[in-house]
């Protein structure tokens, strides 16, 4: 037995990750005709004292007993939920979302700290003898935590800090979750873009191509499934010129598609029911659900605040105000894509140098990654938390506790969500969500947030030995 | 690792490709970030260069640029500051000067607004004494007319129009081009190069210093002087001479081609389209029932009236259709068809006497030989003969000077009356041709041209403003092209003689152009018009032998051309050919004299 498990290469990633965001924020505050050296006012100065903290609370995790995290994991999940309502009460406002805690000098944002005492509780849960994925009970229980701090976080009008439970999905699919469940999502967040950007009639013909390839998948029979797409196209061919011949001032491409494939499914739910195809059925539901949801898209839109609607479609490319909404985005576009190959050397970016990109120390600090380092430096900053995640994936692997795994998977879900969104927003690839990007973003409460949550799952995993022979 | 855990896995990897991807696309692949980035961070600056001085013949100052400041400034960083000093200062209410920065808040508080447009070089510097925070001036030129005339000539320089801008890569939204006269026609020269200066600025604007220190800017590069041909002291006297009377008076060297006079009246002060009052007097300008900012020197349509009988004279003869001792007779007119009447004068006459005269008879019968010409075969190839003569004496036609809006007259062809007489008509249809009426139409700068082509007997060089370009050896080459007529010398010798005597005998019609020893050779004119009384023109150069100066004069609704506008141009005459004016009677003759203009008048609401 080795005197210590700990996955030190994990931690120089993490604090490589840490040092490279310090000196990002450094860039984006620089300010060349400011006097004066260094000091703890400014943002790099204040990021150094709370990377001094973190160290030191990284030192204490590692002293703690990892018995205890077992012990403190749902009272502190309670105390968080606590928190969060306090600060639905008496928190401060900031950009519209009641999400900050202010102690005299010093503010937090509890979502971030919720994260973790979300995490923690999610793996006792799922980790006590009576869980069972199988289990309604259980699952219920299991989705319920994660449910509620998200319930209050979006109470605070912080969306973006509640979307990152979405992150905890991945642990449930580890763990369990029907895959086609994350496949339906996947259809849902799939109808829900495209919606957008093509015409019904095309969207219906994907539609039916999805359902009747899933079926496929499921059922074999490859040839059935095209035979049943041409008869379904050559309906609606015929429909078509049904109408045409009746009233051709109102033919309409999809109306015609649409009955055909009603009028198909019929046929094919009554063939199903009588031979028990379940999966066929499966497959009718879905599409039906298709149908339904994308009717529905129009309703529930129609219902989201003005910029969120403005978001969306501008991120989809339907409507673009460059001036307005899409000035971030595209302010951040200019920045990284000015980087080049090898960007423009550290402190030489014009673009955050001066203030172009707005939120460029805390939400949009990518861009000055990809400005200053270019192509190289995103590939490094990207390749090094892939590999992070990767490594929380194969530390979660490794476990030989249920608790151990299940919290691993939440910070590596956690991480991912986060840098996913993060990247995706700078570059136009997701909607500008105001998540900050672990280790780089400007703050210490994320940057504590981060410290707790890799720390806790670097000393479970050092003591896994010990606990696989108990 | 389990079969989940490794799709876990695969779908991290996949994400990450998925952004790796898209920043190699937009860092790596896609330009147009780089330029957009540029675009962001620097910021171009115009530099104004000073506009290039206009000179007369003999280096008078015709116009100048005087320095003139834009008061700007940032309203995030004006302090605390004596609000009514700088309105003093500026020129303006304190009222306007509160609102204007409180417009310049509403659209920005960190960007540069204009808020007193103009202001002059002295206010500029009480402006430096003082400490207004926030506030900062910027160098424009302005245009400045120390002789305060030959306003239409001259023209003015006015704010760029959205199309010009579209079109012309030079100009930006709120420079300023010359509008009219010479500003405009010799904009290229005047305006210089614009210089620039390129700054590298934060998003607020707020400049950080310049691009590559400095070494990308342009320094602006001031305009070019003109030398105009135009004599200032005659031009003086001529727009003296016209006071409110309207018409025209043109003066050209003969030999050159060269403008020396240019008035159009009534004019007005170039001075007052300068400045801040410019929008109002403008205004008022346009207003005027009489027109001053119509040039009627090179946009007017006059009917030429007798002083055309001398193209129609040299016609003849060269056609052979008169000589020198072809004789008509006159008595009260010429009596076929409906007939023309004429003066009172002794019969029959040759053209020596006919030009002396004017003799309406003499024209109509040398008219009708031209256009009934057996050789052409008929009266309509006859008249396009005749048009072609015409044209030769650059009727019909642009000049093709270098005067701003210059028109081209009219000169009616067999089609124009193909059209009116329904393709039936003949030389008496045409009569009124002959003594320069119907539907003859000539700029007076044709008119002038007419007297400098007689003076030259026989061609003429196309009108020019312009003397000298600074810097450059030579002026456009069109304007050293003789423009040779299609009637020989010798004809014009015989038309000139009569010319004389119209001056210097008694019976002639110009006697009031005389003056002792300048042998001035004159023809007068008389245009009936529709809109009233007749127009009074002359035309006229001295001396006989070596003219050094052709003048055409146009006094609308002046009356007969011998007693009003024969005066003027024989004034121009002497002030240029002896630098004085012997006859001050005559001067104040003319300055006395009123016209009225109710067809003008009355189009005042």
């Amino acid at each position: 037995m080795e005197k210590s498990g700990v996955d030190w290469g994990s931690v120089a990633i993490f604090f490589a990750l840490m040092l490279l965001g310090w000196t990002n924020i450094y860039a984006a505050v620089f300010d060349e005709t400011a006097t004066g050296g260094f000091s703890f006012s400014t943002r790099y100065g204040s990021q150094l004292m709370w990377i001094g903290i973190c160290v030191l609370a990284a030192v204490v995790i590692m002293k703690v007993d990892e018995i205890y995290y077992h012990i403190v994991a749902y009272p502190f999940y309670v105390f968080m939920l606590v928190v969060l309502l306090a600060t639905l009460v008496i928190g401060t406002e900031v950009n519209g979302a009641r999400s900050w805690l202010r102690f005299g000098g010093l503010s937090v944002q509890p979502a971030e700290f919720a994260k973790f005492a979300t995490a923690l509780a999610l793996a006792r849960c799922m980790s006590s003898y009576s869980f069972s994925m199988a289990g309604l009970r259980s699952r219920v229980y299991a989705i319920a935590i994660i449910l509620t701090p998200m319930a209050v976080i979006l109470l605070q009008n912080d969306a973006g800090s509640a979307m990152v439970f979405a992150s905890f999905l991945m642990v449930l699919y580890r763990e369990g979750f029907n895959g086609w469940w994350y496949v339906a999502l996947g259809m849902v967040v799939f109808l829900f873009v495209f919606s957008f950007i093509w015409t019904p009639t095309l969207l219906l013909a994907a539609i039916i191509i999805i359902c009747a390839v899933m079926e496929g998948v499921m059922n074999g029979g490859w040839i059935r499934i095209v035979r049943y797409i041409a008869g379904v196209a050559l309906g609606s061919l015929a429909i078509c010129m049904v109408w045409l011949a009746v009233s051709p001032a109102t033919v309409d491409y999809y109306y015609s598609l649409l009955a055909a494939s009603v009028l198909s499914l019929v046929a094919v739910g009554v063939y199903a029911w009588r031979n028990k195809l379940r999966n066929v059925l499966v497959c009718v539901g879905m599409f039906l659900g298709s149908l339904a949801f994308t009717g529905m898209i129009d309703t529930v839109f129609s219902h989201l605040q003005l910029h969120q609607q403005k978001r969306i479609l501008d991120l989809l490319g339907v409507e673009s105000d460059l001036q307005y909404w899409g000035y971030n985005v595209n302010q951040s576009k200019i920045a990284i894509g000015s980087g080049g190959m090898f960007g423009k050397g550290y402190l030489q970016g014009t673009q955050t140098k001066y203030d172009f990109v707005p939120e460029q120390s805390t939400d949009f600090i990518f861009c000055t990654v990809g400005e200053e380092w270019g192509f190289f430096g995103s590939v490094v900053v990207l390749g090094l938390f892939c590999w992070l995640i990767l490594r929380l994936i194969k530390m979660g692997e490794r476990q030989h506790e249920a608790f151990g795994r299940v919290y691993c998977y939440g910070v590596a879900g956690i991480f991912l969500f986060h840098v996913m969104v993060n990247v995706g927003m700078t570059i136009g690839l997701m909607p500008v969500i105001g998540i900050p990007l672990p280790l780089f973003s400007y703050g210490g409460s994320s940057l504590f947030a981060f410290t707790l949550l890799f720390f806790v799952a670097v000393k479970l995993d050092s003591r896994r030995r010990e606990n696989g022979e108990l | 690792m389990g079969r989940r855990g490794k799709i876990i896995s695969s779908f991290v990897v996949a994400v990450f490709a998925i952004l790796l991807v898209r920043l190699f696309w937009i860092q790596v692949i896609d330009d147009s970030y780089k330029r957009a980035a540029q675009n962001n961070v620097l910021r171009r600056e115009v530099q104004y260069p000073p506009r290039g001085e206009v000179y007369d013949r003999n280096g008078e100052l015709l116009v100048r640029s005087i320095p003139s400041y834009d008061l700007m400034a940032i309203p995030r960083d004006v302090g605390p500051f004596d609000t009514a000093a700088l309105a003093r200062i500026a020129g303006v209410t304190t009222e306007k000067l509160r609102a204007e920065l409180e417009k310049a808040s509403r659209y920005s508080r960190r960007r540069p607004s204009l808020i007193v447009k103009q202001i002059s070089l002295e206010a500029k510097l009480l402006f430096d004494e003082g400490d207004y925070p926030g506030f900062y001036t910027v160098y424009r030129t302005m245009r400045s007319y120390p002789r305060k005339m030959a306003g239409n000539l001259l023209g003015y320089i006015g704010e760029v129009d959205a199309a010009t801008v579209a079109r012309d890569d030079y100009y930006q939204s709120g420079d300023y081009r010359g509008m009219s006269g010479i500003e405009r026609t010799y904009e290229e020269v005047l305006r210089g190069e614009k210089g620039l200066t390129v700054s590298v600025v934060d998003v607020h604007g707020i400049k950080k210093g310049p691009y590559m220190e400095g070494m990308a800017d342009v320094a602006p590069i001031p305009g070019t002087a003109i030398t105009t041909a135009l004599d200032g002291r005659l031009q003086a006297l001529g727009e003296e001479l016209m006071g409110d009377k309207v018409g025209s008076i043109i003066a050209i060297e003969p030999s050159t081609g060269e403008i020396l006079v240019m008035v159009s009246s009534p004019g007005y002060d170039p001075d007052e389209l300068v400045g801040r009052d410019r929008g109002n007097n403008y205004m008022e300008l346009l207003r005027n029932p009489r027109h001053p900012l119509f040039n009627r020197g090179v946009m007017s349509r006059y009917p030429p009236g007798s002083t055309f009988k001398l193209v129609n004279g040299l016609i003849a003869l060269q056609e052979g259709v008169v000589s020198a001792y072809t004789r008509y007779p006159c008595h009260g007119g010429y009596t076929v068809g409906r007939g023309v009447k004429c003066h009172d004068h002794r019969s029959p006459v040759n053209i020596r006497q006919a030009v002396q005269m004017s003799c309406n008879s003499y024209f109509c019968h040398a008219f009708r030989n031209i256009l009934d010409n057996p050789k052409y075969g008929g009266v309509k190839n006859a008249f396009d003969a005749w048009n072609e003569y015409v044209y030769s004496f650059g009727f019909g036609h642009s000049l093709d000077s270098d005067l701003a809006g210059e028109l081209e007259g009219f000169v009616p062809t067999r089609g124009t009356y193909d059209r009116i007489y329904r393709g039936s008509w003949n030389s008496l249809t045409l009569v009124s041709l002959s003594i320069g009426q119907g539907e003859l139409g000539c700029t007076p700068l044709q008119m002038a041209n007419l007297a400098a082509t007689i003076a030259n007997r026989g061609y003429y060089y196309t009108p020019h403003i312009v003397k000298h370009i600074d810097g450059r050896d030579s002026i456009d080459t069109r304007f050293y092209e003789k423009h040779y007529t299609k009637v020989e010398r010798r004809y014009f010798d015989m038309v000139v003689d009569g010319m004389y005597d119209a001056v210097h005998k008694d019976g002639g019609t110009g006697r009031m152009a005389y003056v002792k020893g300048l042998d001035i050779c004159g023809k007068t004119g008389t245009a009936q018009n529709p809109h009233g009384k007749d127009h009074a023109t002359f035309l006229c150069f001295a001396p006989k032998n070596d003219p050094k100066i052709a003048v055409s004069v146009y006094v609308e609704h002046g009356g007969f051309g011998g007693s009003i506008a024969a005066p003027i141009a024989s004034l121009i005459v002497e002030e240029y050919l002896t630098d004085t004016i012997s006859r001050q009677w005559l001067v104040d003759y003319v300055k006395n004299m009123k016209i009225d203009y109710p067809y003008y008048d009355r189009q005042q609401k």
